[in-house]
């Protein structure tokens, strides 16, 4: 049986970049166990080995040119609300070096990625992503993926604030954990995490402040992009009607008449389809649109 | 003897629960004066003794048993198979054995003259996991003994059938008892052995889960909609997911809408709801699950394939593994990881699906392969437009060497109302500010 896959984990920059507690399996007697995967610890106990992001791309460096640097080494900073991830593609991840070469900066990028861990000396250590795929998206996958990342952070830190609270009545956590039907590993993490990091009550309330901040700079746009839909579809609504004589409407002229009305294609094509979908209108042979 | 053997000593009595410390301790001096070193000298007493006091097993137990021991119970079906091992035929028997705690597939590697109805004790038995099931085997160390009928043995395995909700029914049940809705029922003539029969297929489902079922006897005024409870159901496997199997010994009845333990609207008009992928992983195969995430990576072999016009095998440069030289057959699909943050699964979609997740028809593909004059062309395209993006999937998953796997019935792009689940989250984190 094949080992199970790696987790995409959904994590904030700002857990991210503080994930510094690196797990290294032992065999025994310090012999690494080549074939077990790097991971690292996050402060609320996430087991990171792969991560999947969703931000904006807003720089691109090519490091080749430096000497004493591997060639063809791209340097990328990936903004989500909290903070910013580090993304490092050398030769071995060809495609996400050829993306970054050319990729539009700022864009809202989707990466899937392994965490890194780079410590030059005692007290400097610096947390990266090495991509494995990389693509762009829209930004309401963007907006998605905040949505869902503040949710599941939200319930590990719920989690750690039950640990707290068992805590302070001095129960036997290595025990009792389990009993609350949490994940034996992940208990065990969670442990690790507040031994290591000292995580406490303050960085829960620090975070939730964060995740509100998050969740917020997106709600405008949330609120808007909606709104914009509903727009557009009546815009274009409308226009078809103007349009419309009986004998339909050619999908082309209409996207056009719309763009010159300050609707760019992409919207829409999005408003033409649910248009479609409510049954307002329909397409009796392709490229040709029609009332109902 | 040198008391440096002494733990060594404590510990072979204590796997060989209930043989003389002074036998295993004369044992394994006698060994030791040969010379023989001591983790071999130990490996053989330890198997001198366990062989000679094989424990007494019960059906129940049978999960937990050594490698090697003693059973009784009453055979209550038999199969002679046969197969051909090095160009020789091998018989072998298949069947069922019970015993007062329950009921144990077996296979008999040799002829043991065995007869439905026949008790036995069989000793030096062993167990192999076939399908998750603990399967009892007879081989060829194995002694069977007929003993005189024992009234105590249970004659039928009917009476073993646990009572369980559709979804905890798994590939370890033999028999199960349930209750549950038909949703589906179609009825399809077989020919079997040159016989016409008609068998019912359907799927079954209650407020925790569906699954398919199968009929080989009539089952007179069954029709969708129907509740129905059913006792000692065949459980089966296909590709990992159970199946019920409905036989001469399983009985049935209609329940009346007031001893319906669930709401039957409630399941017939269920709306396909996702599940964390975590629980998909958990178990070996579902049958009809639906979920939700991120395609975090597109496979190679996605894309435009060729397949082979006989066997529908995918193959490259018109040559089939099976079939040789032949016209291929053109195809899409997407083979891609769909990653919700709990799990990973693999997803397959067919040419249908493709074309309406990737977006653009077969048609469309095939110019973009001809205007790159590229074969990855395809491939690359369907990885711009698809990672990151989110997936909803619904079919049967199962799990293989290859890890999990759910070839798609339908597809689609999940509606996400994200501000209403925003606003949510807001007012959880304001609770305690």
């Amino acid at each position: 049986m094949m080992a199970e896959r790696e987790i995409a984990q959904r994590l904030f920059a700002k857990e991210f970049n503080g994930s510094t507690l690196s797990l290294t399996s032992v065999l025994s007697d310090d012999v690494p166990d080549l074939n077990s995967p790097n991971l690292l610890i996050s402060p609320t106990g996430v087991r990171i080995n792969r991560v999947f992001v969703v931000g904006v791309i807003t720089e691109v460096e090519n490091l080749g040119s430096e000497t004493g640097k591997e060639r063809d080494l791209w340097r990328a900073r990936i903004a989500d609300p909290t903070g910013v991830f580090i993304l490092y593609a050398g030769q071995y991840q060809p495609e996400a070096a050829i993306f970054l070469s050319t990729v539009e900066v700022p864009s809202y990028v989707a990466v899937v990625g392994k965490a890194r861990i780079y410590e030059p000396e005692k007290d400097s250590v610096f947390i990266s992503i090495r991509p494995e795929e990389i693509n762009n998206v829209g930004s309401n996958i963007r907006d998605r993926w905040i949505v869902d990342t503040a949710k599941l952070t939200l319930k590990r830190l719920d989690m750690l604030n039950e640990v707290f609270l068992d805590q302070q009545q001095g129960k036997d956590l290595k025990n009792d954990v389990k009993l609350k039907g949490i994940d034996p590993d992940l208990n065990e993490t969670i442990l690790d995490a507040i031994e290591f990091y000292g995580t406490d009550q303050n960085y829960i309330s620090d975070f939730k402040q964060s995740l509100r901040t998050a969740l917020l700079s997106i709600k405008e746009n949330a609120g808007t992009e909606m709104q914009q839909k509903d727009n557009a579809e009546n815009v274009i609504f409308e226009l078809f009607k103007e349009l419309d004589s009986g004998k339909g409407v050619q999908y082309s002229s209409l996207v056009k008449e719309l763009e010159s009305r300050g609707i760019s294609e992409e919207v829409a094509d999005i408003g033409i389809r649910s248009l479609l979908d409510k049954g307002e209108c329909y397409e009796p042979r392709p490229g040709l649109l029609k009332l109902i | 003897m040198n008391d440096k053997y002494a733990p060594h000593i404590e510990e072979l009595a204590k796997a060989l629960d209930g043989i003389d410390q002074d036998d295993i301790q004369n044992e394994l001096d006698k060994l030791l004066r040969f010379r023989v070193p001591l983790e071999e000298a130990k490996r053989t007493v330890l198997n001198k003794f366990s062989l000679k006091e094989a424990r007494e097993i019960r059906i129940k137990d049978i999960s937990k048993a050594p490698n090697s021991f003693t059973l009784k119970g009453r055979i209550t079906s038999l199969e002679k198979k046969n197969f051909v091992l090095k160009g020789e035929t091998v018989d072998l028997y298949s069947g069922k054995i019970v015993d007062e705690t329950g009921v144990c597939l077996f296979t008999a590697w040799s002829d043991f003259c065995l007869n439905v109805g026949d008790i036995i004790r069989v000793r030096n038995a062993y167990i192999k996991f076939w399908n998750n099931r603990p399967e009892l085997n007879f081989g060829q160390r194995s002694i069977v003994e007929k003993l005189p009928e024992d009234s105590f043995i249970p004659s039928n395995e009917q009476c073993f059938a646990q009572t369980k909700k559709i979804i905890e029914i798994n590939s370890s049940d033999m028999l199960v008892s349930s209750q549950g809705i038909i949703t589906e029922l179609y009825h399809r003539v077989i020919n079997i052995k040159g016989k016409d029969t008609t068998i019912i297929e359907g799927v079954i489902a209650d407020e925790t889960g569906k699954l398919p079922f199968s009929s080989w006897v009539p089952m007179d005024g069954l029709d969708i909609g129907n509740a129905i409870s059913f006792k000692a159901a065949h459980v089966r496997l296909f590709r990992g997911i159970p199946s019920l199997n409905f036989t001469y010994g399983t009985s049935w009845e209609l329940l009346p809408d007031n001893k319906c333990l669930f709401s039957k609207n409630v399941i017939i008009t269920d709306e396909p709801t996702s599940i964390p992928i975590a629980s998909v992983l958990e178990k070996d195969g579902i049958f009809d699950v639906v979920v939700t995430g991120n395609i975090i990576s597109v496979r190679p072999g996605s894309g435009l394939i060729e397949r082979c016009p006989v066997c529908s095998r995918v193959i490259q440069s018109n040559v089939c593994r099976a079939h040789g030289n032949v016209v291929g057959v053109k195809d899409m699909r997407i083979k891609a990881i769909l990653d919700d943050g709990t799990g990973a699964v693999y997803i397959m979609l067919n040419k249908e699906l493709s074309e309406i997740v990737y977006g653009r028809s077969m048609d469309e593909a095939e110019n973009i392969m001809k205007v790159s004059l590229s074969k990855d062309a395809v491939y690359e395209s369907m990885k711009r437009s698809l990672i990151g993006t989110y997936l909803t999937v619904r079919g049967n998953s199962s799990k293989s060497e290859f890890g999990t796997t759910i070839v798609a019935r339908s597809a689609w792009i999940p509606e996400d109302d994200l501000l209403c689940r925003l606003e949510l989250l807001m007012l959880k984190l304001s609770e305690d500010v």
